[in-house]
């Protein structure tokens, strides 16, 4: 866990909705179309799928000041074959490199969301941010960025 | 140079949406400070960016300005990011130059009330907006083939209808109804308002149309089991059950056998209001004409063998499952019946019937004089409007695993008021007691129902929202085994006691019937269960799955002549996309950097599609060398190749790892507010 000197108090957190082109963008979408709400300090990005992102990517993001990351795939639903054992495999990788530096694991959570999972989404984002205002925003200068 | 080479010269819209989006985001500030965002040449607001006259400002603004990218802030990219990439190409952009920032459903919509940090939201999402077209580069989309094949799920009006009209399209179409018979819930309607035919010469002249139709194939007592793909390209398998009957027979010879079935069935036909044999024909002249054997009641005793033969049944006849591919979808699955729970306005005490019901025995009554329900002879009989429908919480009590509906049902006033004067000109002694909320009589020529009801003396009772019409047993000095009292709004709330021989509620209709498409499609639904189309007014009819589309009451309750005005918009929407020799799509695929590549293969390691992507080797500045190879037809673009590329050499189009970076530049650029 982290302890109190990596974080940075008094700034409002952060979280980094990366979101699949076919499933959880829509998903996001239709949390909007039923006019259901959830914190602004949140930020989507649509992508096609998050087994593209390396290790690399979610470090730079929490480097550049981003306190928690929801992985919203598609989960095993996902239209790629395969994708999402790999993410998860990729993502048990990145737990690993979180603990080795001393930043809490909780800050990347990967999640399913599909394009009518409203009531996940708005858990996942809670939870989320329950889990940020218990350990803090992050201290960027914590987070080693390989190059 | 191309425009993608060029420095960026951008151009951002921010879009109020009327005041969806202006009513929480400051579109002026959003604007103000995208004019200071790296490499913009122009910022601008509109009310509605969607319109001619602001896409009109965004061409003029590439051709004066010099813009050689876009970025447009507004509704959904599932709404108009094609509309906007068609902007740019009329101004000479390459469609591929531009990206979109949702500022209202996830913005505007989702954070109502906080201006302020909506507004910083919007800001941000647009700064990232902004930071990734940079380095977006001119595309060409990619030619994919297209099946000219559509599947209909739903044999009723919607898709009787859909199947026709995409057939004379040009477009084969496999039609899918769970029942063994055509016409779904129309062939169970008596005369219908304002047309005054029947529900099945509607069905009839439809379905004629499709079963002689070579292009169409029609599946019935089968159901779409699985079904996955993407538009132009969809699989599904369809699980047909056995009929027993193998063709038409011999009339005379069918009775006989249908006589000496011993099965009885309630309930699948008529509303549970007359039963029907195992070995059934839906009614006479149903279609198709070729009668069907309901497996889950036959004991399989063989006395339809002894009449008709072996030749023309099969009682051994194994379910199979078939395979159908297909480039679009149509549902038209349709609706249930509002079913009420017991005790809801006397449910289930004899006399108190649904007015599908009623229709059913007004057909069976055939040319009698009286009209008979639950063995008793009808004088006075009661409706009651809205049950199920315009539900309130705290005062309908809603049993547990029902959910509550506060959605009108729109058919049902003028379905009711309809039958009523059919009854009362079929039966001169009745006497017809309408108890209602409110009269919606809406649709064209429907008011002329009302007036007539008007002039046939029906009686109307208005009863309050929070006061529902409560129904008893009759009294005896009632003279009748039903009593319903109302508080009647036209005398001023006066409690006013109507003795009934029938009560006949009036329900409407529930969703229901696409569970299997709703799940594996991933089909969107609104709160009132029924599915949910991306855009009432701009894109109606289409569902937000691409080439999928919904035709009649799957969508919500409709009239009959709405049901084959959407199931034509939706056939109309499916040929469109389906008689194209090739569709056009975003080139989301894999691309390698030669530059960078070192041929290691790890990436053709994480594909999982053989042949999209190989190291192959080949000369540069004479030396052999190794590097990867896209084939863009086989790569499905998901980037699974991305993440493990040591040198940063491989990336998928439209979504690079350089640009996703610059995104997270621009989202972090500011501290959240």
């Amino acid at each position: 866990m982290e302890t109190s000197t990596r974080q940075a108090p008094g700034r409002r957190p952060h979280i980094l909705l990366l979101t699949t082109a076919d499933s959880s963008y829509p998903g996001a979408d239709t949390v909007g179309q039923m006019h259901l709400g959830y914190p602004t300090n949140t930020s989507v990005v649509r992508i096609p799928d998050p087994v593209m992102l390396p290790e690399r990517f979610y470090l730079y993001a929490l480097r550049r000041g981003f306190d928690g990351i929801l992985v919203m795939s598609s989960g095993a639903e996902s239209p790629f074959q395969g994708t999402y054992q790999k993410l998860a495999a990729r993502l048990d990788a990145l737990t690993g490199t979180l603990k080795a530096q001393g930043i809490d694991f909780r800050r990347v959570k990967l999640c399913s969301i599909c394009t009518v999972c409203t009531a996940a989404f708005l858990r996942e984002v809670k939870r989320m941010s329950e889990v940020l205002a218990e350990i803090g925003p992050i201290d960027p200068g914590s987070v080693t960025v390989p190059d | 140079m191309g425009a993608s080479d060029a420095a960026p010269r951008i151009g951002i819209y921010v879009c109020h949406c009327g005041g969806n989006i202006s009513d929480v985001v400051d579109c002026a500030a959003v604007v103000q400070a995208a004019a200071d965002f790296p490499h913009v040449a122009v910022a601008r607001e509109h009310s509605f960016m969607c319109s001619d006259a602001a896409q009109t400002v965004i061409i003029d603004d590439i051709r004066n300005l010099g813009l050689n990218r876009v970025v447009v802030a507004s509704c959904s990219p599932s709404l108009h990011a094609t509309t906007f990439r068609s902007t740019c190409e009329r101004g000479g952009l390459n469609p591929y130059l531009y990206e979109h920032a949702n500022i209202r459903e996830q913005v505007s919509w989702v954070h109502g009330g906080q201006h302020a940090s909506a507004t910083a939201k919007a800001v941000r999402l647009v700064r990232a907006a902004a930071a990734k077209v940079a380095l977006l580069t001119a595309e060409r989309p990619i030619e994919a083939p297209v099946r000219r094949h559509a599947l209909v799920v739903g044999g009723g009006v919607a898709g009787l209808c859909a199947a026709g009209n995409l057939a004379e399209a040009g477009v084969d179409v496999t039609l899918v109804e769970r029942s063994p018979f055509l016409g779904g819930h129309a062939t169970e309607l008596g005369k219908l308002a304002r047309i005054h035919v029947t529900g099945r010469e509607v069905t009839a002249a439809l379905a004629h149309v499709v079963l002689a139709d070579p292009h169409v194939r029609v599946l019935t007592n089968a159901e779409v089991v699985r079904i996955g793909g993407h538009l132009g390209d969809f699989e599904a398998t369809v699980r047909v059950r056995p009929r027993g009957i193998r063709g038409p027979v011999e009339p005379d010879r069918l009775r006989a056998a249908i006589d000496a079935c011993p099965e009885e069935v309630v309930g699948k036909v008529g509303h549970g209001t007359r039963t029907h044999k195992a070995l059934y024909l839906l009614y006479d002249g149903c279609l198709p004409a070729v009668a069907a054997i309901d497996f889950d009641r036959c004991t399989r005793c063989g006395r339809c063998v002894e009449i008709l033969g072996r030749d023309a049944v099969d009682l051994d006849e194994p379910a199979r499952e078939e395979t159908v591919q297909v480039g679009g979808v149509v549902v038209a699955t349709g609706f249930e019946q509002y079913e009420p729970y017991v005790d809801e306005f006397g449910w289930g005490k004899p006399g108190v019937v649904t007015l599908p019901q009623l229709i059913q025995i007004l057909h069976e009554t055939g040319d009698a004089k009286t009209l008979t329900i639950a063995g008793r002879t009808v004088r006075n009989l009661v409706m009651i409007h809205c049950v199920g429908s315009r539900q309130i919480d705290g005062v309908h009590q809603i049993p547990e695993g029902r959910t509550l509906n506060p959605q009108c049902s729109r058919m049902c006033c003028t379905a009711a008021i309809y039958n009523s004067t059919e009854l009362r000109a079929r039966f001169a002694d009745l006497r017809v007691y309408q108890l209602v909320r409110d009269v919606r009589t809406y649709g064209r020529h429907h008011e002329q129902c009302y007036q007539r009801a008007s002039e046939q003396r029906l009686l109307f009772f208005k009863y309050p929202d929070h006061e529902p019409p409560v129904v008893s047993d009759g009294l005896p000095s009632d003279d009748a085994p039903l009593a319903v009292t109302v508080q009647d709004q036209f005398t001023r709330g006066q409690t006013v006691r109507l003795p009934a021989d029938a009560v006949v509620l009036v329900t409407g209709m529930a969703p229901g019937g696409a569970a299997t498409l709703i799940e594996q499609l991933k089909l969107a639904v609104g709160a009132d269960g029924f599915l949910r189309e991306v855009h009432p007014k701009l894109r109606p009819v289409e569902l937000a799955v691409q080439g999928v589309m919904v035709a009649g009451t799957a969508q919500s309750p409709m009239a009959i002549e709405e049901s084959t005005a959407a199931a034509a918009a939706a056939a109309v929407k499916a040929a469109k996309l389906l008689t194209r020799e090739t569709l056009s799509l975003d080139p989301q695929v894999a691309r390698v950097d030669p530059a960078r590549c070192e041929g290691t293969g790890r990436c053709v390691e994480q594909c999982a599609y053989g042949g999209a992507l190989q190291v192959v080797e080949r000369t540069e500045s004479g030396r052999t060398v190794r590097r990867a190879e896209v084939n863009e037809a086989l790569c499905k673009g998901c980037g699974a190749c991305v993440a493990v590329c040591p040198h940063n050499a491989i990336d998928v189009v439209g979504s690079t790892l350089a640009q996703l970076y610059a995104s997270v530049d621009a989202l972090t650029a500011q501290e959240v507010a």
